[in-house]
């Protein structure tokens, strides 16, 4: 049976295709895909190239057996599936990040600019406090340069952009990495096939 | 809001799809009360704590106050409302219920599922046995091959089982093994593994995660373990049961998953295609679930179709030409007559000839004109 895989475009898909290919999977055509979304020609494999949050929304539906997303999507959109796999690529971490005076143990309710409001949320509850959130769709490094937010969460893989807006690391979240997910009852229907792509990807990892 | 909009996961149903599903209904509870099964219809609302036995506590439910400040909602669930009435009439068990209705479960926004489904199942309540099990999979089997569904599978698992293999390990954090096993995170189930001691269970416990598919093959890979062996005594069991009475089956065993709510306790049964996304229907035994109304545990089977599933992969019926009857006003009976005998026909009602051959000419219908008659 053909296995439908969802696989989040742009540096996922590139961090990812090596380990497909070392899996035993055809990922030429998507290497030179131009502006192909999907890919039929292999029996074996369908491949689609989506969005993070859609990668999700396509395997929840059950029009795709496996998503290939990083684990900030799954802990923000709440995941259902089975999260089956760490392919430990596209590591980075959830950080709590600002301005050089910015005070954590300051004692007004702070207000916290994030693309990631439930992972936001669920840390400050860990430490027992509450905040305002406020939600940005991108560039998240402004909000506390022009005062809209005291500090952000969001994803820091070297620090550079952090640094370069003179922002600085307060505390350490989450690490962060593209994981393997498998919609519930595609499991069952396709069992040897899934079986066979995870265990080649776990070899692959492990020659990595 | 405007007024011409739906809320958010909800549809207005009509249409062929509508008349499968309303067929689909009608087959569903004659099966039921032709094998003795007893109609019952609860409300759509209920007090909230009617379903403290869900798992998770009813998030996902639409809940609103009643006047008094308690919280009611909308039933998320058919099974629970029923161990209410058991445990709060004196109905005097064994008894047998079937039902059809519709439950709310509130989806993610815009995610494309809808909100308000159709279920319709049965409750066997008061019997111990597996015969009440068997029951329910021979009722659900017949319904897929009168329905000529290829390809059924029935997945049978047992609610006990995780719990029997982990009271055998020395484990001081069983919880988060049992987290990782059934949410399948096969990195953190094989790093959990690491701190255990080997022993006679180490190459089972290696494979756990992936210990479902063929009936035959799962059973096979089980340790000879006393315990574990007679926890899976009744799955044997219905195996050779199924085998023998539904021969054209595909039979899987999963040992490896949750049950579907924390009140199952024993046999858990799943059907589904190969090409579906859901289940068509589910169901097991869960012998606690009165506890959650009165003292004493009372033996509960019971299992219940998703009929939007189930309406969703039967085959689309072939496009069927309608016909339209045109009379006159001392033609009722005549008309009504033949409409009752002529597929696929409604009488027209428009008031003149040239009106009712539009309307035949608009749907493509045939036009039995029977006011030629009255004229002669």
């Amino acid at each position: 049976m053909t296995l439908k895989i969802a696989l989040t475009k742009g540096r996922t898909e590139k961090q990812v295709l090596p380990l497909l290919a070392q899996a035993g999977m055809d990922v030429e055509p998507i290497r030179n895909k131009g502006r192909r979304l999907i890919f039929n020609d292999d029996p074996k494999y369908h491949t689609i190239l989506a969005k993070g949050p859609d990668v999700l929304t396509y395997l929840n539906r059950g029009a795709m057996d496996i998503g290939i997303v990083g684990s900030d999507i799954l802990d923000e959109q709440r995941n259902p599936q089975y999260d089956m796999l760490d392919l430990r690529t596209g590591r980075c971490r959830f950080v709590l990040a600002s301005t050089a005076n910015f005070d954590p143990g300051q004692t007004r309710r702070k207000i916290i600019a994030t693309k990631y409001p439930n992972i936001t949320q669920d840390y400050f509850a860990t430490i027992g406090e509450d905040v305002e959130i406020i939600k940005i769709e991108g560039s998240v490094e402004l909000a506390p340069l022009v005062g809209l937010a005291d500090a952000i969460v969001d994803i820091v893989e070297t620090g550079t952009t952090l640094r370069e807006n003179h922002l600085q690391v307060f505390a350490e979240l989450r690490p962060v990495s593209t994981h393997l997910v498998v919609n519930r009852l595609a499991l069952k229907q396709k069992q040897v096939e899934i079986q066979t792509l995870i265990q080649n990807l776990q070899k692959a990892i492990q020659e990595d | 809001m405007s007024k011409r909009n739906l809320p958010v996961g909800t549809r207005d149903e009509f249409g062929p799809e509508t008349e499968r599903k309303t067929q689909l209904t009608q087959l569903l509870q004659e099966r039921f009360t032709q094998q003795g099964f007893h109609p019952i219809k609860t409300p759509v609302m209920e007090y909230r704590a009617v379903f403290d036995a869900m798992a998770p506590t009813p998030e996902n439910a639409y809940q609103f106050l009643e006047e008094t400040g308690e919280t009611l909602v909308l039933r998320p669930d058919l099974t629970l409302p029923i161990a209410r009435v058991m445990s709060t009439t004196g109905i005097t068990p064994p008894t047998k219920w079937c039902y059809t209705g519709d439950v709310f479960r509130i989806k993610k926004r815009h995610s494309g599922g809808y909100n308000q489904i159709t279920q319709s199942g049965v409750e066997i309540i008061g019997y111990q046995g597996l015969k009440a099990e068997w029951e329910c999979l021979l009722l659900a089997a017949g319904i897929c091959t009168e329905l000529k569904l290829a390809d059924v599978t029935i997945e049978l698992s047992d609610a006990s089982f995780v719990d029997t293999v982990l009271a055998q390990l020395p484990l001081a954090n069983q919880d988060a093994l049992k987290h990782a096993l059934f949410n399948k995170d096969l990195t953190a189930y094989e790093q959990l593994l690491k701190h255990l001691p080997q022993s006679q269970l180490t190459a089972f416990l290696a494979a756990w995660p992936w210990l479902f598919g063929p009936a035959d093959e799962v059973l096979a890979k089980l340790p000879d373990e006393p315990t574990i062996q007679a926890s899976v005594a009744d799955l044997r069991k219905t195996v050779a049961f199924l085998e023998a009475n539904c021969p054209s089956l595909h039979l899987t065993i999963d040992l490896s998953s949750q049950s579907p709510q924390p009140y199952y306790t024993g046999l858990v049964f799943h059907g589904y295609r190969p090409d579906a996304n859901d289940y068509l229907f589910s169901g097991g035994r869960y012998d606690r679930l009165l506890s959650s109304f009165q003292q004493t545990r009372q033996p509960a089977v019971g299992f219940s179709f998703d009929l939007d599933a189930l309406a969703a992969t039967l085959p689309q019926s072939p496009a069927v030409v309608p016909t339209l009857i045109y009379f006159t006003d001392t033609q009722w009976a005549q008309a009504q007559a033949l409409a009752a005998k002529t597929p696929n026909a409604s009488l027209c009602l428009t008031d003149s000839l040239a009106a009712a051959k539009r309307q035949a000419q608009g749907v493509g219908a045939n036009l039995i004109d029977l006011s030629q008659e009255d004229a002669q």
